[in-house]
């Protein structure tokens, strides 16, 4: 989960627009952007639709991903097997499909409930406050200070490998993050003048909703969530890769990568094909990030 | 009464209360983390007894009688909630038990493995800042240039990949091919190397960034213009303004990433069989080794307290401005 | 020594950003460069010092005791700073370092610092103690007041001996009180035989410095002499425009100076025994008032004094310590309206300013066509409501705050340093705008403001609030000696 750095350090104060007589000549020169935009930014996209559709129409063209045939042992990459064979004599392009799917699927889910229940205990904290405010507080106090891999690993130990445990405990530990950095936007934008005025012009909650919280939350959010599902996959694939995610023989990027280990000098198409996926939906998401932060 | 004394203690009661808000987090971490760790032995499906007499003694050993001694042992047979304030009461009084799979005694071990964890923790962030600081540092001295580029493909590099997938192209470029460093043991300096580098390539991207983006800032700052014009030469400006203001801003960045650093010391152990609190864990899941699993996780969560009490007290040390909560989240 | 500019033309691109032909500076007698935001002031300076953004070209020469420096190059001054030219900054809290204490900060422009430190620090010492800072030698600037941080980036500008002072925009946020103090020091510095530009809009600083006066308008100087002169009697259009802008000059139908007090109006609000404390600091107790329909009040004081929070309890947007508020019928419905100091922060920032004007007819049911009137009244194009509130100046944003507060024809309207951020020429057109809504609704105002004769040109009933405690911050830090 590393290289992802989500909300936890970013929720810069929001500063917004200092109004005023404009300095306009001392301004210093608008700072240089580094890494050039669109084209880059393009190509991720391209690559991870490229991936989602590998995601939703493999597994029905590559359907068997569990069929054992010990005698094409690490068998070379083919026009009928684009990706060869494994150890045990299983497709790996099959597999590759599957596990594409899974850790799409799951990452989808988690971020999606992690950002549902963040996003409503933050709001419901921000505008009823009281006891249920200290209450989730406290709450995400404890959480914030836990590595979320921890979290993942507990709840793992609760059952052996079930999808749903491991679905139950990114969702857990990622949905602090959202609380929190909802939580300190949402007091700064409620807190304002502009709701304020807001208030004594009598325009009520919706207003407040539509026009004040979400278009100041959809850019993080937008950006979190992206962080998120790659943080997500990347949960999931280490769990794999140590022995504690989901359980064999279903495919997984992380266990792919740990089975292929062995046979990388053999047959280094086993360990490339589940390696370039991972690092492509990471880069991927990455990529796309400095679109967001452009809007 | 002079300056300096009430100068001190306006800086000792700041101390006490970060240690104050540390402690009592501390303890809210151990309560939450031991009771999900009870949870675990509630729900964990089948007979629990019989599962960790197949652990204990191996599936083809287990008798009716072995998991009835174990049921007995750990007194799985009372109410749930006479058990938790049991489990609770145990952890109070340092009693971890022991090891369900090697028997030995829990707290003992722990010693070992916290120490060795913290020792890899703490090699990988000296690195990770060495490195991350001093080259952000220096793109920052021209935007734009070499080095600037080198360090924004290093930060996005790093983060694209994975540390388990970085420690296995370490481990095949310098211990498979090269064969110059091991790739696994513990106690000899060559010992630390992979792990630490492991942890410390995808760290240093963050540092970098976060004190290329700082320098900058803070060269533009008012502060640093009136330096100069008060005739301060460059290099004591950044000497005696650039640095420290930009220490504070890192400091703070260090803080936000123990999660990080911790979570990549997990991963890292288990590949490189580096006998910590995370190895440890990752065993005890495996094995459903219930009393280790608490303790190491516990001590984790721990690790995480003791680190970010650091970086607090060193922030403290280097910026007198009072605390704003919402700036460091 | 005398300093001789020639002919500096600063450019951006293919627009002139500057254009003055010869300006003389002698020891002890000062030069005051006045003029509105974008006229070009700041960047003469700049261009002086040596200290423009990289992306402007500089052309033109500086004479110096017979040394010439050519102004296109910007390193060939690095060597004078502190020693022989110096610079003021803008805003003091922002040009000391917050890590560092306040004498450390002063000692290190000394010209011995690099050789011997001690010494720098004890004349540091010194010369803060001479500036009354003695006790605050130690304190971060987090703990110091507007006025103290100025007096300690004061004397770090000079500890070096340098001649030449260059004050940039030096009154910027500080109070009436402050101002004073700020001009004593830079009197202070003519006195011991400096030279002194300083670049101000407020024409009270000018003033009080005397000396001489440049006007500066679109890149220009337009008119130039002693500062009595042109400051009472001008001669160019634009400065008698802008000395008619001054509040204490301003001859509008609205404009009420020494009118009595409505008396015998319905109570709007009213506050019995009001008490409020804000971090350790008693801002009122016992206080009660009166705001009468059709009245029109001004709550004042230096900054630091309660007004803002004084008028937020009196609209109940804070609970006091003690005592009640009432509030009037008339005001329910939204009939009691804000205008705030930047209007920026007062809209929705992140979307364009036809949704949050569109929800109000919407929520009122008010007649579309109104907005557009007012907005015609008001001088303003509905082309700007499709930008956001950040790309609309802060004079034209505060006139579309004015309208929506109008729009549902308020009984009373609270206004809080509604012009503080203006330039003079920009405040007189607001207030004006604003004035002839109040005039012609008949509704009450409370006009927060620390600018006395604003306060005076347009209420006819003052609330005096407390005498700001400005050292109150450094001894709540514990440093008295």
């Amino acid at each position: 989960m590393a290289p992802f750095d989500t909300g936890r350090t970013g929720v810069e104060t929001g500063k917004p627009a200092q109004g005023g007589p404009p300095a306009l000549p001392l301004v210093p020169a608008a700072r240089r952007r580094l890494v050039p935009g669109t084209a880059v930014q393009g190509v991720a996209a391209a690559l991870l639709a490229v991936l989602v559709l590998f995601a939703l129409i493999g597994p029905l063209a590559w359907p068997d991903h569990a069929v054992q045939d010990l005698s094409r042992f690490l068998e070379a990459p083919s026009l009928a097997e684009p990706l060869g064979r494994d150890h045990l004599g299983r497709s790996v392009v099959a597999r590759l499909a599957h596990a594409t799917q899974l850790s799409l699927m799951m990452a989808i889910a988690c971020v999606g409930t992690a950002l549902l229940v963040g996003t409503t205990g933050a709001l419901i904290a921000a505008w009823r406050g009281g006891s249920i405010e200290t209450a989730l507080n406290g709450l995400s106090e404890a959480f914030i200070a836990l590595p979320a891999l921890l979290v993942i690993l507990i709840f793992s130990a609760l059952a052996n490998g079930d999808l749903w445990t491991l679905y139950a405990g990114l969702a857990l530990s990622q949905w602090v993050e959202y609380f929190r950095m909802v939580r300190a936007r949402s007091a700064l934008v409620l807190a304002g003048p502009a709701v304020e005025a807001a208030g004594l012009l009598r325009l009520g909650p919706v207003h407040v909703m539509r026009r004040h919280l979400w278009p100041d939350l959809r850019p993080l959010l937008t950006t979190m969530a992206t962080f998120g599902i790659g943080s997500s996959i990347l949960a999931l694939s280490t769990l794999g890769f140590v022995g504690i995610g989901v359980r064999p023989p279903t495919p997984e990027l992380g266990l792919m990568i740990t089975e292929a280990f062995p046979y990388y000098h053999e047959a280094p198409w086993m360990s490339l094909a589940p390696v370039l996926v991972l690092s492509t939906i990471l880069i991927g998401l990455l990529s796309l990030r400095s679109k967001e932060a452009r809007q | 009464m002079n300056a300096s004394t009430t100068t001190r203690r306006a800086i000792a009661a700041p101390a006490a209360r970060v240690l104050r808000q540390r402690a009592v987090q501390a303890v809210g971490l151990v309560l939450l983390v031991s009771t999900a760790c009870f949870a675990i032995v509630q729900s964990l499906p089948g007979d629990i007894a019989y599962r960790i007499a197949a652990g204990r003694y191996g599936y083809d050993q287990v008798t009716a009688a072995s998991a009835d001694t174990v049921r007995a042992e750990l007194g799985l047979d009372r109410p749930a909630w006479q058990q938790l304030l049991d489990w609770l009461g145990d952890l109070v009084s340092l009693d971890l038990g022991t090891s369900l799979v090697t028997g030995a005694d829990v707290a003992g071990e722990l010693g070992l493995y916290f120490s060795s964890s913290l020792q890899l923790a703490a090699a990988a962030l000296v690195l990770a800042l060495a490195v991350g600081a001093t080259g952000g540092a220096l793109a920052a001295a021209r935007p734009g240039g070499a080095l600037d580029r080198i360090t924004t493909f290093w930060v996005s590099g790093a983060r694209a990949l994975p540390p388990f997938l970085l420690g296995l192209v370490l481990i095949l470029v310098f211990s498979v091919h090269l064969g110059v460093l091991p790739a696994a043991g513990h106690g000899e300096a060559s010992n630390f190397v992979l792990p630490a580098a492991t942890l410390a390539v995808g760290l240093s991207g963050l540092f970098a960034r976060v004190t290329r983006d700082a320098v900058a800032q803070i060269r533009q700052s008012e502060y640093v213009r009136f330096a100069a014009t008060k005739g301060l030469g460059g290099r004591l400006v950044f000497l005696r303004h650039v640095l420290r203001n930009t220490g504070v801003t890192l400091i703070a960045y260090v803080g936000v990433q123990t999660l990080i650093l911790i979570e990549g010391v997990v991963v890292v152990e288990s590949l490189f069989a580096w006998p910590g609190l995370g190895h440890a864990l990752v065993h005890a899941i495996f094995w459903r080794d219930i009393p280790m699993i608490q303790a190491t996780a516990v001590a984790l969560a721990l690790l995480v307290v003791v680190l970010n009490t650091v970086v607090d007290l060193g922030s403290l040390a280097i910026d007198p401005r009072p605390r704003r909560r919402e700036v460091v989240l | 020594m005398s300093m001789r500019l020639n002919h500096l033309v600063v450019s951006h691109a293919d627009s002139t950003l500057v254009d003055v032909g010869t300006l003389d500076f002698e020891r002890g007698r000062p030069v005051t460069i006045v003029g509105e935001s974008g006229s070009g002031k700041s960047l003469l300076a700049h261009a002086i010092m040596g200290t423009l953004p990289a992306n402007l070209t500089a052309r033109g020469s500086l004479a110096m005791d017979g040394q010439t420096f050519d102004l296109s190059d910007r390193a060939n001054r690095r060597g004078l700073w502190g020693r022989l030219m110096s610079l003021l900054p803008q805003e003091p809290t922002l040009a000391l370092d917050p890590t560092m204490r306040a004498q450390e900060q002063v000692a290190e422009g000394a010209t011995s610092f690099t050789t011997d430190s001690s010494g720098a620090r004890r004349t540091a010492g010194t010369l803060l103690a001479a500036l009354g800072l003695g006790h605050a030698s130690r304190a971060f600037p987090h703990t110091l007041s507007g006025g103290m941080a100025q007096r300690v980036a004061f004397a770090a500008a000079t500890i070096g001996g340098a001649p030449v002072l260059i004050a940039d925009e030096p009154s910027k946020g500080l109070d009436e009180r402050a101002r004073t103090e700020l001009a004593g020091l830079l009197k202070l510095h003519l006195d011991g035989g400096g030279i002194l530009l300083t670049i101000t809009h407020d024409l009270d600083l000018a003033r009080e410095l005397g000396g001489d006066v440049l006007v500066m308008k679109d890149a220009h100087v337009v008119e130039q002499g002693c500062a009595r002169q042109v400051l009472t009697e001008p001669a160019h259009p634009y400065t008698r425009r802008l000395l008619e802008a001054e509040p204490a000059n301003w001859n509008h139908a609205w404009a009420r100076r020494g009118a009595p007090p409505e008396e015998g109006g319905t109570a709007l609000v009213s506050g019995e025994g009001l008490s409020k404390a804000f971090g350790g600091q008693q801002l009122f107790s016992d206080l009660s008032v009166t705001i009468r329909a059709g009245e029109r009040v001004s709550l004042g004081g230096p900054s630091g004094s309660g007004k803002t929070t004084l008028g937020n309890v009196l609209l109940r947007l804070l609970p006091p310590d003690a005592g009640y508020v009432h509030h009037a019928v008339a005001l329910r419905g939204g009939r009691l309206q804000k205008l705030y100091q930047d209007p920026a922060l007062a809209f929705p920032a992140r979307v364009a300013l036809r949704d949050p004007f569109g929800d109000v007819i919407r929520r009122h049911r008010l007649e579309p066509a109104r907005l557009e009137e007012l907005m015609a009244s008001l001088g303003l194009t509905p082309a700007l409501l499709n930008r956001r509130p950040g790309q609309v100046s802060g004079g034209e944003l505060q006139r579309l705050a004015i309208i929506r507060a109008m729009l549902l024809e308020p009984a009373l309207v609270f206004a809080d340093e509604p012009t503080s951020r203006l330039d003079l020429i920009t405040q007189e057109l607001t207030v004006a705008c604003l004035m002839d809504q109040v005039d012609r609704h008949g509704c009450a105002l409370v006009l927060v403001t620390h600018d006395y004769a604003l306060a005076n040109a347009v209420a006819g009933r003052r609330i005096p609030l407390g005498v700001a405690v400005t050292e109150r911050l450094v001894q709540g830090a514990g440093t008295p000696v």
